[in-house]
C-alpha cells in the first residue's frame, strides 16, 4: 500500500460567534466586570480521513458544512482545537485565491509576493514568470497594477502561480469554477498532469461531475462530519441526494 | 485525556529569504509609488528635512548650537520610533492577504515592516554624520559604531512592540488609535524638546523606561557631546530591549497560531 501524506486524526474546531464578541480596548475596558457569554460554532467534529501518496481525493459538502475550514487546517493555516494532523509532506494549498493581492503593484510583483509565500526561491519565480504570465493569459497585463485587473484574471493570475509552485501535496479549494472555457480546460489539464505525475490531491467542489471525473475517493461532509466515505462517484451521487431532499424539504 | 491539537509539517520551505527580500522591495515601492526616482526621493526625505530643520533652529535657537542639533536628532529618532512601531502594528491586517493563503512564520511580515523606517533611519545617519564632519565636530569611529548599536537595541525594541502589537491588533480593533495617543503624549515624556535636567532626579528613572528616552540620550551623548554613558547605563539599556522584545515574542507566540482565523 502506499504510504500516507496527510493523516487527520479527530480534528475539530469551533469558532467563538462575533456577536458576543469584544473587538476592541474599549469595549474590554467598559465591561470588564460584566459576565461574558461564550457561544461557540462547532464548525468541525472529530474529522479523521488519510491522503496516500498519488491519491486524489474529493471532498464534498453543503455550503457551512466546514469543508474549507478542515482545508486550512491541514494547511497548516488554522490550528484545530483538537485532534491531530500528521503532515509528511510539502504542501501547496490554493485557497480563496481570487482575492488578496497588493493592489498597488503590477502582476509581476504579486507574482514574487505569492510565490516566494508559497516556498519558491526568486530564482525559481523569475525564470518561470513568462510560464506563470502565459498560463494566465496576461502576458500583456504583466506591468499593470492589481487594481486595474477584473476578479477573474486575478484568480487566473492566482491559479498560475499555486500550479508552478505545486511541492508534494495539492490542496484546492474549487478550482474549475474559475475563468472561461478555455481556462478551465486548461486547469484540469494541469491537474490530470499533476495526478499522472504522482502528486497527491486534495480537491473540494460542490460540482458532482467534477469530483467524479478528478477523484478516485471522496469524503461527504455534513454538519462538520464526515458521513460518507467511498469512491468518488458514490459520494458525488449521495451528495446530489442530499441537495434534492434540501429542495424537497423546502417544497413542503 | 485531552487530545492535543498539532499540525505537523515536515520543514521543506527552506528561509523564506526570497520573501523577506520581496517583502522589503515591494514595501519600498508602494511607499515611493513605483517611480524611476524612487530612491532619489527617499533620499531627498531625511537630507531635506534635516536642512529645513537646521535652517529654522539656527536661526531660532541662534546662540545654542548644541541645542539645536540635539533638537534634529530627537525629532527623528522618535519619529523613526513612531513610523516603524505603527507599520509594526498593521502589519499583520496589512499583509492578511498573504497569511491566509500559504503556512508561514507570519513574523516575518511584522519584521520586515520596519524597513521603510529604517532606510529614512539610515539616511538621516548618514547625513548627520556628514554634517558634523564637515563643520568640524567628526565623532570619532568608536562613536560611530555606538550609535549603530543603539540603533540596532531600538530596532529590538520597535521589534519587540510589533510582535505583540501586531497580533493584538487583531484582537484589538482600535489598538491603533490608542498607540497614536501613546506616542503623542510620549514626545513628550522623552526629553526631545527640554533637557532632562530641568526635572527632578527622581522622574529619571521612569523617562527612562520609554525607549526612546535613553536612545535618544545616548545617541546625543556619543555623537554630539563625545561622552560615553556608564557600563551600568549600557547594561540597563540591553537589558530594557531584551525585555521588550522577550515580551513581544511570548505575547506573539501566544496569539499568532490563530491569527489568520481572525484577519
Amino acid at each position: 500500500m502506499r504510504p500516507i501524506v496527510i493523516e487527520a486524526a479527530g480534528v475539530s474546531k469551533s469558532f467563538t460567534i462575533p456577536s458576543v464578541r469584544r473587538d476592541t480596548v474599549r469595549e474590554h475596558a467598559l465591561d470588564f466586570f460584566r459576565p461574558r457569554p461564550q457561544e461557540k460554532l462547532r464548525v468541525l467534529e472529530s474529522v479523521s480521513f488519510e491522503l496516500r501518496q498519488g491519491e486524489s481525493l474529493g471532498l464534498m459538502g453543503r455550503n457551512g458544512s466546514g469543508k474549507s475550514t478542515l482545508l486550512k487546517i491541514v494547511s497548516g493555516i488554522y490550528p484545530a482545537d483538537s485532534g491531530r494532523v500528521d503532515v509528511h509532506a510539502a504542501v501547496t494549498p490554493i485557497l480563496e485565491l481570487g482575492v488578496g493581492w497588493n493592489p498597488d503593484l503590477d502582476a509581476i510583483d504579486n507574482i514574487e509576493l505569492l510565490g516566494t509565500v508559497m516556498g519558491l526561491t526568486l530564482k525559481e519565480l523569475r525564470a518561470a514568470t513568462r510560464e506563470i504570465l502565459e498560463f494566465a493569459e496576461l502576458e500583456k497585463f504583466a506591468r499593470l497594477e492589481l487594481r486595474h485587473y477584473s476578479s477573474g484574471m486575478a484568480a487566473r493570475l492566482a491559479y498560475a502561480v499555486a500550479f508552478r509552485a505545486v511541492r508534494d501535496v495539492l490542496i484546492l479549494d474549487e478550482v474549475f469554477a474559475v475563468g472561461d472555457a478555455g481556462f478551465k480546460e486548461r486547469c484540469q489539464e494541469k491537474y490530470r498532469d499533476l495526478h499522472r505525475a504522482g502528486h497527491s490531491m486534495l480537491l473540494v467542489s460542490h460540482e458532482p461531475r467534477t469530483i467524479a471525473a478528478f477523484c478516485d475517493r471522496a469524503l461527504l461532509l455534513e454538519r462538520g462530519r464526515i458521513v460518507l466515505v467511498g469512491p468518488a462517484d458514490a459520494v458525488a451521487d449521495r451528495y446530489v441526494e442530499l441537495l434534492t431532499e434540501d429542495v424537497a424539504a423546502s417544497a413542503r | 485525556m485531552v487530545p492535543v491539537a498539532t499540525t505537523r509539517v515536515r520543514p521543506g520551505h527552506g528561509l523564506f529569504a526570497g520573501l523577506v527580500w520581496t517583502l522589503i522591495r515591494t514595501d519600498f515601492k508602494t511607499r515611493y509609488h513605483g517611480t524611476i526616482g524612487g530612491f532619489v526621493w527617499a533620499l531627498l526625505k531625511p537630507l531635506t528635512m534635516f536642512l529645513v530643520l537646521l535652517a529654522v533652529f539656527s536661526y531660532v535657537f541662534a546662540n545654542d548650537a548644541q541645542y539645536k542639533l540635539d533638537l534634529i536628532i530627537g525629532l527623528f529618532l522618535y519619529e523613526f520610533f513612531q513610523e516603524a512601531t505603527k507599520a509594526g502594528l498593521l502589519s499583520i491586517r496589512a499583509k492578511g492577504y498573504l497569511l491566509t493563503k500559504a503556512r508561514f512564520p507570519s513574523w516575518i511580515v511584522v519584521v520586515t515592516s520596519a524597513s521603510n523606517a529604517v532606510i529614512t533611519l539610515v539616511l538621516f545617519s548618514l547625513v548627520l554624520v556628514v554634517f558634523l564632519t564637515l563643520t568640524g565636530r567628526a565623532p570619532s569611529a568608536a562613536a560611530i559604531a555606538l550609535y549603530a548599536v543603539y540603533q540596532v537595541l531600538f530596532l529590538a525594541i520597535v521589534a519587540g512592540f510589533s510582535l505583540a502589537a501586531s497580533v493584538l491588533f487583531m484582537r484589538y480593533r482600535d489598538l491603533n488609535q490608542v498607540w497614536e495617543v501613546v506616542t503623542h503624549a510620549g514626545f513628550f515624556v522623552a526629553p526631545i524638546i527640554y533637557p532632562l535636567g530641568i526635572l527632578p532626579e527622581r522622574l529619571h528613572a521612569y523617562l527612562y523606561a520609554w525607549p526612546p528616552t535613553p536612545i535618544i540620550l545616548f545617541s546625543r551623548s556619543v555623537l554630539i557631546d563625545g561622552r560615553v554613558p556608564s557600563p551600568l547605563a549600557h547594561l540597563l539599556l540591553f537589558a530594557e530591549a531584551a525585555v521588550v522584545l522577550g515580551v513581544g515574542a511570548l505575547v506573539y507566540r501566544a496569539r499568532a497560531p490563530r491569527v489568520a482565523e481572525e484577519l
